[in-house]
């Protein structure tokens, strides 16, 4: 009948798909034949150029043809001299690329032909790139691809930084759950707003309104992790230093330990020892032999010797010198010990702040008490705000956390070792005791801190949790004489750390096994127990 | 155009052009049936119809000149708030010397074409049965939508946007954050919520109101508001599990397409019953307008079929089925008068602006709380000039409610909460849009389901008052199913370059040429 319309059966859809297919690739594969050809022969051309381009153009992901055209670009440009001519075959690259990405929004090789175009000619029109950018994350706001070019793009055309913040807010408010907007934030922030005045890398009020924006993220999805990524960041962001430690100065050996990771050259330049207030030239060494690390050793040839005054300079990140006396704590047995501090430098103001999201904390944990993210915050919180007064709360909440959150239990121990050796510490660094003993409420799997302990003489690692895994950090107890690892889950003595004992207790450590203990006490002269 | 050679044999005959009437024609014609499509007056839509601002002026003439015509609607009552003519056309503001217009009547009647005014203003659910049942059915392309994009509501005696979807409720300020946890984790709850599920969080709720189950659950008023009134669109005494049912159709639409789950029609509601004609027609249905039935009769033919036969304008029509709007269809024909319903108050207001200032042009759903402890909830919708509703610089508000009294003392008060109704002059700094024009009237409610006395006519329901669609394609479906048992309701219409043309087919009788011509239901 006339004007009635017949639609095609699926059967017919299937097979006329398929010879479209089949179609596609012959051609496909006549042209791909037709560039490795003219490759070969090294004919660089505008019909390779348009060969190539019309294989990109259904398939973008062909980074060979790619470098093809960059090489018949760059010929192009030294055979032409006519500035319009070459941009107009620049633009048609970047139509290309444009083209692409249409196709494949998350093409590596076009997004990166579209840099390299933009940095080969000499009349990129950046504001327009920017606008590109735009566009795209208008289609796909978290597409990190598009965020990648735009940092590139706003580092080539230095566009007002204020503006780039505030598109953050802008796609943050659209859909915060963005891991790169919020991450592109962090990085105009600190730029944008650092506090000149105290040194911190946030001003004040810029800190607080991030960490009321974020927890707004947080309270409004608790199970969406960007925002609490960032949350972290933000607490993390204070001032910090790194710090000398102690030091031990013994006839036999010199160490000196920091708070973080340092090399060779940051040690020699920060740090002088003097001997009865002469300066002692020598040879640093790292213990482990990294070229970064918290514990290094100074060898010198100037004895050591009763009764001499040792102090060490310590030049602090801001250029301030700093004399640590050192202490004949047994004889021939020098130790210098820093102030030791863990609390986080945040300013009165942030402190406020934290105080009050605390408190929105805590009513929410009342009517959730078994979320995760509420409880961890809040712990969070705790020790932000004053860690030695909310220790036992805190440790609280981590234990716990181990049980809501059983897949990061690993995670929660490291935190509760952490906090509880930080507390440990600041006793330990006000009493002249040489022994270290842990006393935990709880045993613990792992020793953070552990070079503030090098000057020990007597470690007592006992009835913890400790596996073998931990033997390399051991190292650092360099003038540790009687370690005692007796009831931990050691379960083998391979990579026990080179380490100059005179006893060892490896007692009650059911899964170690005897004979491995039996070669290991062969290839050593110390006591061991076992 | 019925002349001496028009067919009067046909499979479905239906009249009226309402949206249930329009689905039910589209979907017959869409398998093969052979089908006509008349209404008795000038223009598409029935009740569900929008105009220009001339073809408004002609609808309350005839409402106030012949009652008997549009017998659907009383209580009219229209007024103007500025000139009949102009006296300089534009004047500057001073302080911000931008100019604003100074409306006069003519103006209107200048600009008359640029109005389309819905009698039946509603909004689609992104993933109610509508929108699915456009995409499923390629009708989609013959429509264009635009988004809602916000809902407000008002609280503590002012207009506030409502955070209905993640992104609203992380930026706003207007609630605290443990609040905005509470909010989240309810709305998610009510997600979550499934009817099949005995064990859930509702189960213990069934004979109580979903503001009890709010307050139970320890939501602040603010929130309670939000959910109550806004988002499930009820009031004080809505069941708990009719209110979840509420809310979870329309948190289910939100992230579809826009901000707020919800679309407007361009143009306006009165665009989607032709869409629907138009495929009808595209399928070979034929079209009459200004074809007003006289008498409907029925008779046996041999084996026991019925027929169906129509008098319209001295000609017999005959068909195996009638489907038929409820306002067009003679009452001896209806089993019985429809249900004891609540009529529909309305009101349509033309103002100089919108009544909450946003960045962009708003397309707005206002849901206001009931005022008075007798009242209902109102709703109210408002559409710019980007709708294609009205000239630039002007908005069409509609308010919505189930009649307690009558239009215009129902609705009038909501009105005076966000308009300046004092006429005066239009330029002069007011916190509230001005309002130019508007239009109170009641509708009776037709939209409960009619039965006929005789099998094979369908009566379709009229516009109900509720924010969608939904009863209508509910009520097409079951019709169309009732006619064409065991057939697909509205399977996909091919595309254009899907379609094979066959050459050898052959040619239809002779009329079929014209019904080519009579084809489109709009340019």
């Amino acid at each position: 009948m006339h004007g009635r319309v017949k639609v095609r059966t699926s059967e017919e859809e299937k097979a006329r798909k398929e010879k479209e297919r089949n179609e596609k690739l012959k051609i496909f594969k006549h042209a791909m034949q037709k560039i490795q050809i003219k490759r070969k022969e090294c004919t660089l051309d505008k019909e390779l150029l348009e060969l190539t381009g019309n294989v990109l153009s259904s398939n973008p992901d062909i980074y060979t043809l790619w470098n093809i055209r960059r090489d018949i670009l760059q010929l192009f440009k030294k055979s032409n001299d006519n500035i319009e001519e070459m941009s107009q075959v620049y633009n048609a690259e970047l139509h290309l690329t444009e083209y692409c990405l249409k196709i494949n929004p998350k093409s590596y090789c076009a997004w990166h032909q579209r840099e390299w175009v933009l940095l080969t000619r000499d009349d990129p029109d950046w504001q327009k790139e920017l606008e590109l950018c735009n566009t795209y994350l208008k289609l796909d706001e978290r597409n990190f691809h598009t965020w990648d070019y735009r940092r590139f793009v706003v580092s080539q055309c230095k566009p007002s930084l204020k503006d780039e913040f505030d598109y953050t807010t802008e796609k943050l408010m659209d859909n915060f759950s963005n891991y790169s907007a919020w991450h592109y934030r962090s990085k105009m922030l600190v730029e944008l707003y650092p506090d000149r005045k105290g040194g911190r890398p946030i001003e004040d009020s810029h800190h607080k309104h991030e960490l009321k924006m974020v927890q707004n993220a947080a309270f409004t999805d608790p199970d969406d992790t960007s925002a609490w990524f960032y949350q972290r960041w933000l607490l993390g962001a204070v001032k910090t230093t790194i710090d000398l430690v102690n030091y031990t100065v013994t006839p036999t050996k010199n160490t000196f330990a920091f708070s973080k990771h340092v090399d060779k050259n940051y040690v020699s330049a920060k740090t002088k020892l003097l001997i009865n207030n002469c300066v002692v030239n020598g040879e640093w060494v790292s213990c482990t032999g990294n070229c970064y690390d918290v514990l290094w050793i100074f060898q010198h040839s100037t004895p050591i010797t009763k009764k001499i005054n040792i102090k060490v300079e310590y030049e602090i990140d801001n250029g301030q010198k700093q004399i640590i006396q050192g202490v004949e704590c047994k004889e021939m047995f020098y130790i210098g010990k820093n102030q030791i501090k863990f609390e986080r430098n945040y300013s009165e103001a942030v402190i406020e702040e934290l105080k009050d999201q605390l408190e929105s904390c805590r009513q929410l944990l009342n009517l959730e008490p078994d979320s995760k993210w509420t409880m961890l915050t809040t712990t969070i919180f705790l020790h932000c705000i004053d860690a030695k007064a909310y220790h036992t709360e805190a440790i609280q909440n981590l234990q716990k956390l181990k049980v809501i959150d059983k897949l990061r239990a690993g995670y929660y121990d490291d935190l509760i070792a952490k906090w509880c050796i930080e507390k440990q510490l600041c006793s330990d660094y006000e009493n002249a005791d040489l022994a270290l003993k842990f006393s935990f409420p709880s045993p613990v799997s792992s020793l953070p801190y552990l070079q503030y302990y090098s000057y020990c003489d007597s470690v007592d690692l006992s009835n913890q949790q400790l596996t073998s895994n931990i033997f390399p950090s051991l190292i650092v107890l360099q003038h540790c004489k009687k370690l005692s690892l007796e009831n931990n889950n050691l379960t083998t003595m391979k990579n026990f750390p080179d380490l100059d004992l005179v006893e060892l207790n490896l007692l009650g450590n059911e899964k170690l096994d005897r004979n491995e203990i039996e070669l290991f006490t062969k290839k050593y002269n110390f006591n061991i127990i076992y | 155009m019925m002349d001496e050679d028009f067919p009067t044999d046909f499979q479905v005959i239906v009249v009226g052009t309402g949206m249930v009437e329009s689905i039910v024609a589209a979907a017959c014609s869409r398998i093969g049936k052979n089908v006509l499509h008349m209404d008795s007056s000038d223009h598409y839509g029935g009740l569900w119809a929008s105009y220009n601002f001339e073809g408004l002026q002609k609808f309350i003439k005839e409402v106030n000149s012949d009652p008997d015509r549009q017998k659907q609607v009383y209580n009219l009552s229209e007024k103007w708030f500025i000139e009949k003519e102009s006296a300089q056309g534009e004047t500057t503001d001073e302080n911000k010397g931008e100019p604003r217009k100074v409306w006069s009547q003519a103006d209107f009647a200048a600009e008359y074409r640029k109005f389309n005014i819905d009698t039946t203003p509603k909004l689609l659910f992104s993933r109610g049965p509508l929108v699915e049942l456009l995409i499923s059915s390629n009708i989609a392309r013959y429509a264009e939508f635009r988004c809602v994009t916000r809902v407000l509501t008002w609280l503590n005696d002012q207009l506030m946007p409502v955070p209905c979807s993640r992104a609203d409720v992380f930026a706003t300020e207007a609630v605290g954050i443990v609040e905005k946890r509470m909010l989240m984790k309810m709305l998610t709850s009510i997600v979550g919520y499934s009817e099949e599920e005995m064990n859930n969080e509702f189960k213990d709720w069934n004979n109580k109101t979903l503001k009890e189950y709010l307050t139970h659950k320890g939501l602040t008023p603010n929130l309670i508001h939000y959910i109550l009134y806004a988002i499930a669109g009820g009031n004080n005494s809505l069941p708990c599990l009719e209110g979840v049912k509420e809310c979870k159709k329309f948190l289910m639409s939100l992230g579809r397409y826009g901000n707020t789950p919800f679309l407007w029609p361009m143009y306006g509601s009165g665009e989607l019953p032709q869409c629907f004609c138009r495929l009808c027609a595209v399928f070979g249905g034929v079209y009459c307008l200004n074809r007003p039935i006289d008498k409907v009769e029925t008779k046996t033919v041999d084996e026991g079929k019925t027929v169906v036969t129509i008098d319209s304008k001295s000609k017999k029509l005959n068909c195996d089925h009638l489907v038929i709007g409820v306002h067009e269809c003679p009452e001896e024909l209806m089993s019985s008068e429809p249900a004891e319903s609540c009529d529909i108050s309305k009101a349509v207001f033309v103002t100089n602006g919108t009544i909450m200032a946003s960045e962009k042009e708003p397309l707005t759903l206002l849901r206001f709380p009931p005022l008075a402890d007798d009242d209902n909830a109102v709703t109210v919708l408002e559409v710019g000039p980007a709708t294609g509703s009205c000239p630039k610089g002007l908005f069409v508000v509609y308010f919505i409610t189930k009649k307690t009294k009558d239009a215009e003392s129902d609705l009038k008060p909501y009105a005076e909460r966000i308009f300046d109704m004092s006429g005066g002059d239009q330029t002069a700094a007011t916190d509230k849009p001005k309002c130019l024009w508007s239009l109170f009237y009641n509708v009776k409610d037709t939209s409960s389901p009619v039965s006929s006395v005789v099998d094979n006519v369908h009566v379709c329901s009229g516009p109900d008052a509720g924010l969608d669609f939904d009863r209508a394609v509910e009520q097409a479906e079951q019709i169309f199913k009732k006619i064409c048992p065991g057939e697909e309701f509205l399977p996909r219409a091919p595309n254009p370059e899907e379609i094979v043309f066959e050459d050898d087919v052959t040619h239809g009788p002779e009329f079929q040429r014209e019904q080519d011509e009579e084809a489109e239901p709009k340019e």
